[in-house]
């Protein structure tokens, strides 16, 4: 049973309960202490169970040796180890390190909470025969009591002679052993031959956790992820789970989930937090212990939206992996590296959203066997960087679960553990510095004692300095790279690193390696043009501003001049360029800066703006084809901006009164008149539409007048063109359009027949603007005409739509039997809609009206 | 129906208003039958696309008004599909390159390839070749100008290159010397009030005195921005003869908004009100170095003599960083500050010196 007892707590086998009980009390003490040690728990005993009895002879049997030598204990503790070896060779008890589960019953337990304060449980006393067993040989303990003595040949005699013999055997083994370990290695660490073959391991494997109990961290996220991986119970499992606790809230009103597999309702759950807290440990072990097998997927996979097809889909489908009963849970690790902003369609993340979200589309019907079936498993996704671009859809759909850093005093506490198993002599200030130089990276701590192991070091302060050189720095996004530009770096953190008072000041080197590492620099130098003005407005002559804008443009130019002659061997000096601002702007206690978006947000305003822009340069373009080439001149970027739009804006908003148009005045006809042809002539168009009151408006399309519109404003020179006036132009323009449009029809219909020509000649009389040919009384007959005006003068039309006019009236004048062939289509075709007439596959037949209501 | 602009736009080489001279020359180029390649530079709005037309008719007779217009897909070598549009009638095609920035040499050459070594098939066209219009050809880039240089040469007999540029300052002197260089200046203030007037006839009224010299003043040279505002006072009200205010283009009164902002108050909290500013200008597109030259103009305006060259001198710093760089918003809110400080000094100084 392993490793005994630490240097960190001594008084384990001194403490009160072991007092007042009998001595084999102490004994199981130890042993649930060194589970303390070994299982590095937070919360003890629940995966405490009782042992076999032949086991438990065993196992008292060591805990009896263990006992047996408190006394030399001490500082020769790596002994009990040697000792204990043939035994965990020879019995079942596996090797003490890879599972400290056995056990025996423990009589009080200890736990610690979060803020490490250590809490101890006590525990009824319960008597077992095999622990009276043991106190003949534990009398060594010197602890007397009464009770022990009427036991004292419960264990025969010949079995504690072996127990001496073999001790003796170990003892003289043991003195070989360390002779050649000290050849080997310094005789730093004599446990490490115990090991064997698990030298092999990383620590981090070794030591990663094994159980619920054993995770390290916030309990309450621990169990937030259990809960909602409970909560698939009853979909997966079709079992009603019982009244586990944290699910309730999560429930529909009911008090169920609502979902028709009753899922709960997000069914995506993403781990999120900086690396080495225990995300990838968590979602394994969450699904482990819920009875899931996990499917797992990361990195190192291809992670395609191809790979949702092919891989995910099947094995979430099947819902079991090959040759296991259980049901799959599917663990995505380090999904923000997968491919799939909103940008690419076919992305990774929109694939998993749609198998996700997609539901079967029509449920009574038969089953296609390609239609997404629905997710009937539980999915992990675990991230570093929450707000990676590629994870924003995700974001919205899944139930985020954030990681932070744990209290400081659980990872020392379970380092320290884990120091003493591996038999590494460690300071505790020397682990408090490691901590904090990983910034709560377990996983970067024990890589690191790893490595001092290996070098065969002591753990000291200076030791863990040198290592820590060629340390990761933390995830720095640039985000925080902007915060510490204008802010110096915190009390603890300095403390953290070691660093002098002297060290501190230098903050070149420090900084523009921070700038570099963000891979984003270009943000970061928006970040510091959002924020520089904020700070230090006492600055009377603007000195400060003048360099740090300095800073800023030389920074620009620099980086446009690297991009354009595509020299990269410049971007080593751009991060130099930011680091300006630090002496110019640092200062305690300020807020944290958010991440700046007025960049963003410009981009935003300027695409759109940009997009309005084009959609004109197309209105004048094919208004250009159309009139031959008139327009063209007028869509060059610089002349679209600068002139075209601030004026065509002007042109195409006179002051006009809404009035009636009968009622309308000549000059403002003509006006009129005018505006609608220019309207026409570049597609400008007003459409009707609600605003976000729910008034009705009439839009320009394209909106073209948000290039008068500054702050939110409309120029001041331009008449606001009212609701009845737009109206009274969108008419107009409606009925211009019709009129163009059946215009080119007639004229190849007619052919310049007398028919056509005499009604321009008549309308050319009746209106007032002699030359507008095209103006609104002439559209308005053209297109009133051929429907009502005068039948008699109406046109036969053969099948193709072609007029017959001359050889039908000629037909007609010398047949008259032609003459109702005549005016049978006519009549037919007064009837008929000619417009999209033509072939239709369509049946025909009589139904009636109560059918389509 | 057109805008005026484009209405009473002169088609042929008589009738064109001004530069007589001009006129002239390119007459009896164009009847020389050896036309050479042109570039044609001078300032927006001074009537180089109109001579240039007029010129083609000249050329080819009433054919080269007959336009089509399409776009045309192009490929990168990165299978980037770009679209261009294409002006083009039988005889000619004109095109802007700058629409597709930095892959310019790409529609250059695979234009040019396919026009040069094409021959003019209709047999009764009046010139054997035909002709290339390069709009905006100071925003070509180097490569694309490189491009150009053999072509020129090599395809004399199939093609000329007609060039249309603000200045040749950023065209490359390999390409000027190929070219006939064809400066159109800017009509002078009775030339522009002539046209007006003309304008004004044709759509059947007078345009006052004074109105026209308002509008020439504000135009600057710019007869289409001229044309522009004519048409637009028209169609705000009837009657010219009152006096009406010269509507200006919006961003420009927004420009001189933000130069009062800055020689009114210097502070921080105005840094960021102008920079508000200057993205809301930013973002409706308008150029970034013709925001600093106009605001600029108007900060000069405003503040004292001895202030001037030195505001002067650090936009001019400023624009040639801003081509340089990416961010403009960077160069512009320097230069902003620098004024700023600059004022602010320029006002400390006075103070203190009153009160020795």
């Amino acid at each position: 049973m392993a490793k005994v007892d630490t240097f960190g707590q001594p008084g384990s086998l001194l403490l009160p309960t072991n007092l007042d009980s009998n001595p084999n009390v102490s004994a199981s003490e130890t042993v649930a202490d060194s589970f303390v040690s070994t299982g590095l728990l937070t919360t003890e005993g629940m995966g405490l169970e009782d042992v076999q009895p032949s086991i438990r002879e065993k196992d008292t049997t060591e805990q009896v040796i263990e006992v047996d030598r408190p006394g030399v204990l001490g500082s020769e503790l790596p002994e009990v180890t040697d000792l204990l070896r043939p035994f965990a060779r020879t019995d079942t008890i596996t090797s003490a390190i890879a599972s400290p589960s056995t056990s025996t019953d423990s009589y009080s337990i200890y736990a610690t909470n979060f803020d490490g304060q250590p809490v101890e449980l006590k525990r009824k006393l319960k008597k077992t025969s095999t622990a009276s067993s043991l106190h003949g040989a534990s009398s060594t303990m010197g602890q007397n009591s009464g009770q022990r003595f009427g036991k004292l040949l419960e264990t025969p005699i010949h079995r504690l002679l072996d127990q001496l013999s073999t001790e003796e055997a170990i003892r003289l083994s043991r003195a070989d052993a360390e002779a050649a370990a000290a050849a080997q290695q310094n005789s730093s660490a004599p446990a490490t031959r115990a090991k064997g073959k698990e030298m092999d391991a990383l620590w981090v494997d070794r030591y990663r956790p094994k159980r619920f109990t054993d995770l390290l961290g916030d309990d309450r996220v621990h169990r937030e992820v259990m809960a909602w991986v409970k909560e698939w119970d009853y979909c997966v499992f079709g079992r009603r789970q019982g009244g586990s606790r944290g699910v309730k809230r999560q429930r529909g009103e009911d008090g169920e989930n609502t979902d028709e597999w009753k899922r709960p309702k997000e069914k995506i759950l993403l781990l999120s937090g900086p690396p080495g807290l225990g995300k990838t440990t968590l979602a394994h072990i969450a699904a482990r212990h819920a009875g899931y097998q996990v499917f797992e997927i990361n990195a190192s996979d291809a992670r395609s939206a191809q790979v949702v097809d092919d891989r995910l889909r099947p094995a979430l489908e099947s819902g079991s992996a090959v040759g296991s009963s259980k049901p799959v849970l599917a663990v995505i690790d380090e999904i923000d590296g997968a491919t799939g902003g909103s940008d690419h369609s076919a992305g990774f993340i929109k694939k998993l959203l749609s198998l996700t979200y997609d539901r079967p589309r029509k449920k009574g019907r038969k089953a296609d066997p390609k239609a997404s079936r629905p997710l009937l498993r539980p999915i992990i996704c675990i991230c570093n960087d929450l707000y990676a671009a590629s994870l924003r859809d995700l974001r919205s759909y899944a139930r985020i679960v954030r990681f932070s850093r744990p209290n400081d005093v659980h990872l020392v506490r379970r380092i320290r553990e884990i120091c003493e198993i591996e038999g590494l002599r460690a300071e505790s200030r020397a682990l408090t510095a490691l901590v904090g130089l990983a910034q709560g990276d377990l996983r970067g701590c024990l890589n690191m004692l790893q490595l001092i192991k290996a070098k065969g070091h002591e753990v000291t302060e200076p030791v863990i300095r040198i290592a820590a050189a060629g340390m990761k720095q933390g995830d720095m996004t640039w985000t925080t790279v902007l915060n510490d530009l204008f802010a110096p770096m915190a009390r603890k953190r300095t403390k953290d690193l070691g660093l002098t008072e002297e060290e501190e000041t230098k903050y070149v080197r420090r900084l523009s390696r921070e700038v570099e590492s963000t891979g984003a620099m270009d943000r970061v130098a928006e970040g510091c043009f959002e924020y520089y003005a904020n700070f230090h407005r006492h600055d009377a002559n603007f000195s400060r501003y003048l360099k740090a804008n300095e800073w800023l443009s030389s920074y620009d130019m620099l980086s446009g001049e690297m991009w354009t002659e595509r020299e990269f061997a410049l971007a080593e000096y751009l991060p130099f360029m930011l680091v300006g601002f630090y002496p110019l702007f640092q200062e305690r206690g300020r807020p944290k800066l958010e991440r700046p978006k007025a960049t963003w947000d410009h981009h935003v305003a300027t695409t759109a703006n940009q997009e309005i822009y084009a959609s004109l340069a197309r209105c004048l373009r094919s208004a250009a084809s159309r009139h031959h080439g008139d327009y063209r001149h007028l869509t060059s970027d610089q002349v679209l901006r600068l002139e075209v739009a601030p004026y065509l804006n002007r042109i195409i908003s006179p002051p006009l009164n809404p009035v009636n148009r009968q009622i309308i005045r000549p000059n403002e006809k003509a006006i009129l008149a005018r505006l609608v042809d220019i309207m026409v002539a570049l597609e400008l168009r007003f459409l009707h539409d609600k605003n976000e009151d729910g008034q009705l408006v009439y839009r320009l399309d394209p909106p073209i007048d948000v290039f008068v519109t500054y702050d939110g404003k409309r120029a001041s020179d331009i008449a606001l063109s009212k609701y009845a006036v737009r109206h009274l132009v969108a008419t107009e323009i409606d009925e211009k359009l019709s009129a163009t449009q059946t215009e080119p029809v007639e004229k190849g219909k007619l052919k310049r027949s007398t028919f056509f020509n005499r009604r321009v000649a008549n309308t050319d009389t009746t209106a007032d603007a002699d030359d507008d040919r095209t103006s609104l009384p002439v559209a308005k007959r053209v297109k009133g005409d051929p429907a009502q005006a005068n039948p008699a003068e109406k046109v036969a039309v053969d099948f193709f739509g072609r007029p017959i006019v001359p050889k039908a009236s000629g037909t007609a004048k010398g047949a008259p039997g032609s003459k109702i062939a005549v005016e049978r289509p006519l009549t037919k075709y007064r009837v008929a809609y000619r417009f999209n007439e033509g072939n239709s596959a369509a049946v025909r037949k009589p139904i009636k009206v109560s059918a389509f209501l | 129906m057109s805008l005026w602009v484009d209405k009473h736009r002169p088609r042929t080489l008589d009738d064109l208003h001004y530069h007589a001279g001009l006129s002239a020359r390119l007459r009896a180029l164009a009847a020389s039958g050896d036309f050479p390649h042109m570039l044609f530079y001078g300032p927006s709005g001074a009537g180089k696309k109109t001579r240039i037309a007029c010129t083609l008719r000249e050329l080819f007779g009433k054919g080269a008004e007959k336009l089509k217009i399409d776009q045309r897909v192009f490929m990168t070598p990165s299978k980037r599909k770009l679209d261009v549009n294409i002006v083009q009638s039988n005889f000619h095609i004109e095109i802007t390159p700058s629409e597709v920035g930095n892959y310019d040499r790409v529609v250059i050459q695979e234009l040019l390839k396919d026009i040069a070594q094409t021959q003019q098939v209709d047999l009764s066209a009046k010139q054997r070749f035909k002709v290339v219009i390069i709009n905006e050809a100071d925003s070509l880039t180097r490569d694309a100008q490189a491009a150009l240089r053999r072509t020129m040469e090599k395809y004399m007999s199939n093609m000329r290159i007609i060039l249309c540029a603000n200045s040749t300052s950023r065209l490359i002197a390999p390409i000027k010397s190929r070219c006939l260089l064809v400066r159109v200046a800017a009509p002078d203030e009775n030339e522009m009030v002539e046209v007006l007037r003309s304008v004004g006839k044709k759509e059947g009224f007078d345009v006052p005195d004074k109105i026209a010299h308002d509008i020439t003043e504000d135009a600057n040279g710019n007869l289409r921005k001229a044309l522009l505002v004519l048409e637009a006072l028209k169609m705000q009200s009837t009657d010219l003869d009152k006096p009406l205010a010269i509507a200006k283009p919006d961003w420009e009164t927004y420009c001189h908004k933000v130069a009062d902002m800055i020689v009114q108050e210097q502070s921080p909290q105005r840094v960021m009100d102008v920079r508000a500013k200057l993205y809301e200008l930013l973002s409706h597109c308008i150029p970034p170095t013709v925001v600093l030259k106009t605001i600029a103009d108007h900060v000069v305006d405003q503040v004292d003599e001895s202030l001037k060259v030195e505001i002067m001198h650090w936009a001019a710093v400023y624009e040639v960083r801003m081509r340089v760089g990416n961010k403009k918003i960077f160069h512009l809110e320097a230069w902003v500050v620098k004024v700023m400080s600059l004022y602010k000094h320029f006002f400390y100084d006075i103070d203190m010196s009153s009160f020795d």
